[in-house]
């Protein structure tokens, strides 16, 4: 149990130096930059409670930005994110998974997790992408940017779960 | 009551959401200067077409009193308009046409200002109306020219308006000569064309040819001399046979008069003094 906490607490610091001192820098041709720290909301335990869910991701998002120096913005799209969640995984759980688990390629079957993984990363990087261009004058460059960052957070979350797998 | 609190215990974490929300927001908004910057210009934005729709609406009710003072405006400017453009016709005659006859005129006369602002051609006797009175100077008896040669003379003068008599006229008769000699007649003009006059009791032993131009002799006391009237067209016998009728083309053409001058001669009433004087004994 307390081992539990512990590998959490030690994946919360380890994905947000990961963000911060890497991936916030990667620009990939102007408009692509993973948001890798989706990735600790993702693998929250299922039975874990809305508030709990809620206010580690506040926490989580409110880190963020106090490294990024966008007071605000990830807090904004991570509590969101949390807020859909347990919605979004109940319509991506397999039906034949009985109690609590935490989401994974393992526990819930490669395509089921993919479609999860898929709908949360889109969610977060909508909110994020829209509060941060904060208007309309040039939606398609805001569509660009929202396609492509999800693609490559994707990407990661799935090497990431794989690599973990092995 | 029950129901009531099962359902806010059941979706009380909304409102955990909805302060974190606020409070991220609140840090993004106070924080982060392009937001915030992008926040109020939209609320600008918002009010602004506000008072846009309000100020659209009611500008309606002035309309009317607009509409008034713009054809007020409307008509002062169109007055100023025709001034104007009479002023540039002036100054446009003034500084090229009118020179030449300037030049030939004795120092004591006067060049008048006029317009003429009623003209006919189809009458047997045709009259020019000016715009210029005896307030003006104008009175009878006195020579109009334009750019172009002979007019007319003053016949009746009122306080802002003269009548003129056209040469196009049976009654009018001016005294011409051929430039270069001095053999003069009566130029008259008969019902018809309104290009041609004719010379009449020019001697029969002048010589000339045809096209040689012909001038006032300055023998009437109307015109100085030297002023053009036309050339010499064709020569014809008169019926007496002791002089000799020349058609002379008008150098002034009274389809298209416009800008005229009259000459203000000072020594006038002391010539036809004069003269009267003389025949009166």
């Amino acid at each position: 149990m307390i081992i539990n906490y512990i590998q959490r607490a030690l994946w919360f610091v380890g994905l947000v130096l990961l963000q911060v001192l890497i991936l916030n820098h990667v620009l990939i041709a102007g408009y692509a930059t993973p948001f890798l720290y989706v990735y600790f909301i993702l693998k929250l335990d299922s039975g874990i409670s809305r508030y709990s869910l809620l206010m580690l991701a506040f926490l989580l998002g409110i880190v963020i930005d106090i490294f990024s120096n966008t007071p605000g913005l990830n807090a904004t799209a991570a509590v969101f994110l949390a807020f859909l969640r347990p919605s979004i995984l109940r319509l991506f759980t397999p039906r034949d998974i009985l109690g609590d688990f935490v989401p994974s390629f393992r526990s819930m079957g490669i395509w089921p997790f993919l479609k999860f993984a898929i709908a949360s990363v889109l969610v977060l990087t909508t909110i994020l992408i829209v509060m941060e261009f904060f208007s309309f004058v040039n939606p398609l460059s805001i569509l660009i940017r929202i396609a492509s960052c999800s693609l490559l957070t994707l990407f990661c979350i799935v090497g990431v779960e794989s690599l973990r797998r092995a | 009551m029950r129901n009531l609190l099962n359902f806010l215990a059941k979706y009380s974490y909304w409102f955990l959401f909805l302060v974190l929300e606020t409070l991220s927001l609140a840090l993004l908004f106070r924080f982060n200067r392009y937001q915030q910057g992008r926040f109020f210009t939209s609320s600008n934005y918002v009010a602004g077409k506000v008072y846009d729709a309000s100020n659209e609406f009611t500008s309606y009710f002035n309309l009317r009193s607009i509409n008034d003072g713009l054809l007020d405006r409307n008509m002062i400017l169109s007055k100023q308009v025709i001034n104007l453009r009479r002023a540039l016709e002036d100054y446009r005659l003034d500084s090229v046409e009118i020179n030449s006859i300037e030049k030939m005129l004795p120092d004591s006369t006067k060049l008048i200002k006029a317009h003429v602002i009623r003209n006919s051609l189809n009458m047997v006797d045709n009259y020019i109306t000016l715009d210029k009175g005896k307030l003006d100077g104008v009175k009878k008896e006195m020579g109009i020219v334009n750019g172009e040669g002979v007019v007319g003379i003053v016949y009746l003068t009122s306080r802002k308006y003269a009548v003129a008599i056209s040469l196009l006229n049976s009654k009018s008769s001016v005294s011409c000569k051929i430039l270069g000699t001095n053999y003069f007649g009566y130029l008259k003009w008969e019902y018809g064309n309104t290009r041609y006059a004719f010379l009449k009791e020019l001697p029969r032993h002048a010589s000339f040819s045809l096209g040689d131009s012909i001038v006032t002799s300055g023998y009437s006391s109307v015109f100085p001399e030297g002023i053009m009237v036309g050339t010499i067209e064709d020569m014809t016998n008169s019926g007496d046979g002791f002089s000799t009728v020349l058609k002379v083309k008008l150098s002034t053409d009274f389809g298209k008069l416009g800008d005229v001058r009259i000459i203000s001669r000072p020594t006038l009433n002391e010539k036809n003094k004069l003269e009267g004087s003389v025949i009166g004994k």
